[in-house]
């Protein structure tokens, strides 16, 4: 993006801020500081590559939410958008800002409620026109008008997210790590060491039961919650009776159902549309049943966005708060969704600092693992700046900050051992650079060893299950001609290798450095 | 700074009861820059080349040579005789050597 | 007031920046009275009518200004009195009335900053009056971050929110983001003019670039101070030499440039341009220089691989207490001293943004010690019966012996192997590692290459 022609920092350019809207999708960035605002560029770039085949409108596909939110927008509505802003269409009492609200309303709308793709867009009338129609509504019916008028122009909104299971349902981490093997006659990894400490938990034991909280004092934690519920509910009642609310406060919602699909906002949320606070908890303890049930990743996530709204616009901020960006979190990273993952880890990471409690501990952990991740160095920083003198003493911290300073000081060695004992989740985030990794050990190791050594120590430093897979994963990358057998094994020619994983290692990086992850 | 470090807490204080003091202890943090970190307005605007620390560098070091000759020094030293590390350095080796010959 | 208009006619007589910059600097802590009497000197009802006359009517004083251009002036004048009314009530100074807070205070200064800005757009103000917009600037940013800490502390963050979720920054930051946006008016004002050199707004641009820099740095987002390097390099043919810029002005321009290549772990470039803000610093400006060796040093210990000097440190005790253990360590080839010496630093390494990169200082102790048992291993025969040569087949038990004593704590032979690959790979030593005899053969020239061995 070229700095001459963005707009001032700060500012949403109106077409970036649609593709937000359409897409609701944030790629992981790699950006160098912090603030919301900051972050157009990658959202830009996803809306300007749009050829993606449109799915069967009705029944919505089992993909995965990740994938599904890279979806752009049909031809159809890209011409929408063009006709809008066409001269001969403009409108002289309807500015562009006002437009391009609308616009972003219309299509964020079609798309939330999965009719993108059968609504008649060549038919649909044009924003200004929708703007007039809406003054006039306005004028016409001053309260009520808003509502129907949304009523009548939309059909309402369809299970955007059915209840398909995902694809990826099953758990490729889980499975393959728990099961041993499967070339288990040359496996010799049988009874090492790092192998029965290696283990991750399960979601759903996680849900029910974060690190350190059994169920009884949860229930505790409920019950208080609940006592300031009702607290809160006669507050309700006195302060909402006599006038509405002012228009700068939080909201305080009404509505009563328990799920609701997500849309998102484009102006001041009606109270009736919103949930307050008591009945969020019982939707967190549905949405946690309902996991565990169906693990249906694409209505968990919409349901648990539309959760986070309604805490946001009622500018709820306690433990309660705390969990469910958890909880969200938490589901983001087992099913590999690091954009939603690092939406609720920006969350947590305030919410604690303003001294919410919660798991912390894990949270910051998983925080420090995640910018390994995306190499984002000056985020590392902070996220060392942010731990405080006992947070260091923490086993999960600890090992977090273990597994940095080997990266960083290229101790495969001990790196590989970090990656066989991860506390909490965190293998999910190794995972996911810890090929990269194991191409750099091995450029290194080329470029030291002279003339060879056994694949077993490859298998044994490196970290792989067994030496089979150890040679897979060379031969992945062309290296078959440096396995060589001999007698009684299979010998590797390191010093033969030249440059081949130094060039896959860069290869590795460098594509993390261009999207945040790979 | 965070360095004036604060008792630690018993271990496994973390019930919410306990937990308040630990919260005041030890959220102090490294934390942000302090407003003193900035790199300050200078007195005045402008200022000739005999005030500038390239200058002031030339002027202590009257024996000539570049400015930067005495400021930095090699990363290694040699003089591995006479330190305890190195004496003790050169013991370890003969133990290494000592147990190869058993 | 009229004091005041009195030494903007003399300023304005003499073409005087500075001068003139003076007189719209709200300098509470030195000019506390001089302030209070330019406020109480003016009311609310007649001030706009007083003004007008100063600048407009009153012809006894006729500079050689167009009545447009007067007109600039005046508004300026009048929206710096108001400005200045809230500064000194938020600083607890006005007698009489009202508590304000610091958001009034930012907002009153952005309308005077947008005033000047106007005075260049549409009043035909000419480039010698330029360090006007920096005083502008540069209060404003400073009231933004106060408007900033005063909400922060109060837990007033009535942000209107129909997002997601809360964006933390944003809501710590409103004012200071929003200085950055006005900043960002000044530096196209600047950048923008097509004028001829001589009478061109672009004298103004480090200006505006270097408190861009000190908000961005606030705001964490080196990335948009990076855009402003990128918009700078490529309109650099029309600009003024920057050697022809005041070296304040230089100096803290390089400073940020290079502490921007630092984070991005461009340490060459880094060192580039440290270096030249450290060489053209004023010599009694100890806290900038102190800063600007901050990072300095460590670039200068991955580039070069050398250490300040104890003469270098001698006039800054805080980089003595930083820096000197750490470099003691490093030479000594101590990797135990070396990690007590990070471990003890660490808040102040990472909140410097230091850390990550002082931590790579540990591969320069590691290759001391290393070749300290190369050295320790002696010369043997020669080939032929040649001169006598070092032994550079050393066991890697001898290494593992070294590392042990020396990290003070156990360590495998399979990490230690590791260790000494990466000295390979680094270019740190020279030589490889036989895995399956259990020995390294160094180079016969160089084994330690830049080291003399």
């Amino acid at each position: 993006m070229s700095w001459a022609s963005a707009t001032p920092p700060g500012t949403q350019p109106g077409y970036v801020s649609y593709a937000h809207a359409a897409t609701a999708y944030t790629p992981v960035p790699v950006r160098q500081g912090f603030g919301q605002p900051y972050t157009l560029q990658p959202q830009y770039a996803a809306y300007a590559n749009t050829t993606n085949p449109p799915p069967a409108p009705a029944a919505p596909p089992a993909e995965p939410q990740q994938q599904q939110q890279k979806i752009d927008w049909p031809d159809k509505v890209r011409s929408y958008v063009q006709r809008s802003f066409e001269s001969k269409n403009m409108l002289p009492d309807v500015s562009r800002e006002e437009m391009e609200a609308k616009l972003k309303e219309t299509i964020s709308h079609a798309k939330d409620a999965g009719i993108m793709y059968t609504t008649d867009w060549d038919g649909m009338p044009l924003p200004q026109m929708l703007v007039r129609t809406h003054r006039a509504a306005l004028l016409e019916a001053q309260q009520r008008a808003t509502t129907q008028m949304l009523a009548a122009s939309w059909p309402s909104p369809a299970s955007a997210a059915a209840s398909t299971e995902p694809a990826r349902a099953t758990n490729h981490h889980n499975s393959k790590k728990r099961k041993s093997s499967d070339f288990s006659e040359s496996d010799p990894s049988t009874g090492n060491p790092w192998r029965s400490n290696k283990k991750l938990l399960s979601l759903s034991d996680r849900i029910s039961q974060p690190p350190g909280l059994d169920s009884k004092s949860l229930k505790q934690a409920e019950k208080a919650e609940n006592r300031k519920q009702r607290f809160n509910t006669a507050e309700y009642k006195t302060y909402r009776s006599p006038s509405p609310p002012p228009p700068t406060g939080p909201i305080l919602g009404t509505c009563t159902n328990l799920e609701k699909n997500y849309l998102r906002l484009t102006a001041p949320p009606k109270p009736s549309l919103v949930r307050p606070e008591h009945i969020l908890h019982q939707t967190l303890d549905l949405l946690k049943k309902k996991w565990r049930k169906e693990n249906n990743y694409n209505y968990i996530c919409d349901q648990f966005k539309s959760l986070r709204q309604d805490l946001t616009v009622q500018r709820i901020k306690n433990e309660f708060t705390v969990s469910v960006y958890e909880i969200h979190a938490r589901i983001a990273l087992e099913k590999g969704d690091l954009g939603e993952y690092n939406q609720c880890q920006t969350q947590l990471r305030a919410l604690y600092a303003s001294g919410i409690k919660g798991n912390a501990v894990e949270f910051k952990a998983y925080r420090i693992l995640y910018f390994i991740h995306t190499a984002n160095r000056t985020a590392l920083n902070d996220a060392i700046a942010d731990l405080t003198t006992a947070d260091k003493e923490e086993r999960a911290i600890k090992h977090a900050l273990e597994v940095r300073s080997a990266l960083a000081l290229g101790n495969y060695h001990r790196f590989f051992q970090l990656y066989l004992d991860v506390p909490n989740m965190g293998a999910y985030l190794m995972d996911m650079f810890v090929k990269r990794e194991r191409l750099a050990a091995l450029a290194n190791m080329c470029k030291a060893y002279k003339p060879d050594f056994k694949l077993r120590f490859i298998t044994e430093e490196l970290a792989f299950e067994s030496d089979a897979e150890a040679a897979q994963f060379i031969i992945d990358h062309n290296g078959q001609h440096l396995l060589v057998e001999r007698e009684d094994s299979i010998v590797f020619m390191a010093g033969n290798a030249k440059q081949l994983f130094e060039t896959a290692r860069a290869d590795a990086y460098r594509r993390v450095d261009l999207k945040g992850q790979i | 700074m965070a360095s004036t470090s604060t008792p630690k807490p018993d271990e496994k204080s973390s019930t919410p009861a306990d937990s308040k003091p630990e919260q005041a202890q030890n959220t102090k943090t490294a934390g942000a820059l302090e407003e003193d970190d900035e790199f300050e307005d200078f007195p005045v605007e402008d200022w000739p080349a005999e005030e500038t620390e390239a200058a002031n560098q030339q002027g202590n070091n009257a024996s000539g040579g570049t400015a930067a000759d005495h400021l930095w020094e090699e990363s290694w030293d040699d003089d591995d005789t006479s330190d305890d590390f190195s004496a003790q350095l050169r013991e370890e080796l003969k133990k290494v050597d000592a147990a190869k010959r058993r | 007031m009229d004091s005041l208009i009195k030494e903007f006619r003399a300023a304005y007589a003499g073409q005087l920046g500075n001068d003139l910059a003076k007189t719209l600097t709200p300098d509470v802590p030195n000019n506390a009275a001089q302030l209070m009497f330019v406020w109480e000197s003016g009311n609310a009802q007649s001030i706009k009518d007083d003004l007008k006359f100063l600048f407009v009517r009153d012809k006894s004083a006729r500079l050689n200004m167009s009545s447009d251009e007067a007109v600039g002036w005046q508004e300026i004048y009048y929206s710096y009195w108001k400005a200045l009314g809230e500064v000194l009530a938020a600083e607890g100074l006005r007698k009489s009335r009202v508590k304000t807070s610091w958001t009034s205070v930012y907002e009153a200064w952005k309308e005077l900053t947008s005033q000047i800005i106007r005075g260049y757009t549409n009043h035909e103000f000419e480039n010698w009056t330029i360090p006007c917009l920096y005083v502008a600037g540069k209060y404003m940013r400073l009231y933004a971050m106060r408007a900033d800490a005063e909400r922060g502390s109060n837990g007033d963050d009535m942000v209107t929110n129909f997002q997601d979720d809360f964006d933390p920054e944003t809501e710590k930051h409103k004012s200071l983001e929003d200085c950055a946006r006005q900043l960002n008016r000044i530096f196209n004002l600047c950048l923008s003019d097509r004028a001829p050199l001589s009478e061109s707004r672009k004298w103004g641009i480090y200006y505006a670039i270097n408190l861009l820099f000190k908000t961005y740095f606030k705001l964490n987002s080196a990335a948009l101070s990076k855009n402003v390097l990128r918009v700078l390099s490529a309109g650099r043919g029309d600009m003024p030499d920057f050697e022809s810029f005041p070296k304040s002005q230089q100096v803290t321009f390089k400073y940020y440039e290079g502490v921007l290549a630092f984070l991005e772990e461009n340490y060459e470039e880094a060192e580039k341009h440290l270096t030249l803000a450290w060489l053209l610093c004023h010599k009694g400006a100890t806290r900038n220089m102190e800063l600007i060796l901050t990072y300095l040093i460590p670039c200068h210990l991955l580039t070069t691989h050398t250490l300040p000097s104890a003469k270098l440190l001698a006039p800054f005790p805080r980089l003595q207490a930083l820096f000197l253990k750490l470099a003691t360590a490093i030479k000594k080839g101590d990797l135990r001293g070396f990690h007590q010496a990070l471990q003890e630093g660490e808040d102040e390494f990472v909140k410097r943004r230091i850390y990550l990169t002082l931590e790579r200082g540990r591969d320069i102790a590691l290759r001391n010690l290393l070749r300290k048992v190369f050295i320790a291993g002696g010369f043997i025969e020669g080939a032929e019966g040649g001169a006598q040569v070092r032994r550079t087949r050393i066991p890697v038990a001898e290494f593992a012996a070294a590392i042990r004593m020396s990290g003070g704590q156990d360590i495998d032979t399979d990490e230690v192997e590791c260790l000494l690959a990466n000295m390979i790979y680094k270019n740190l030593m020279k030589g490889y590692i036989a895995h399956e005899r259990g020995f390294v053969v160094l180079s016969k020239n160089g084994a330690f290459p830049g080291t003399g061995v």
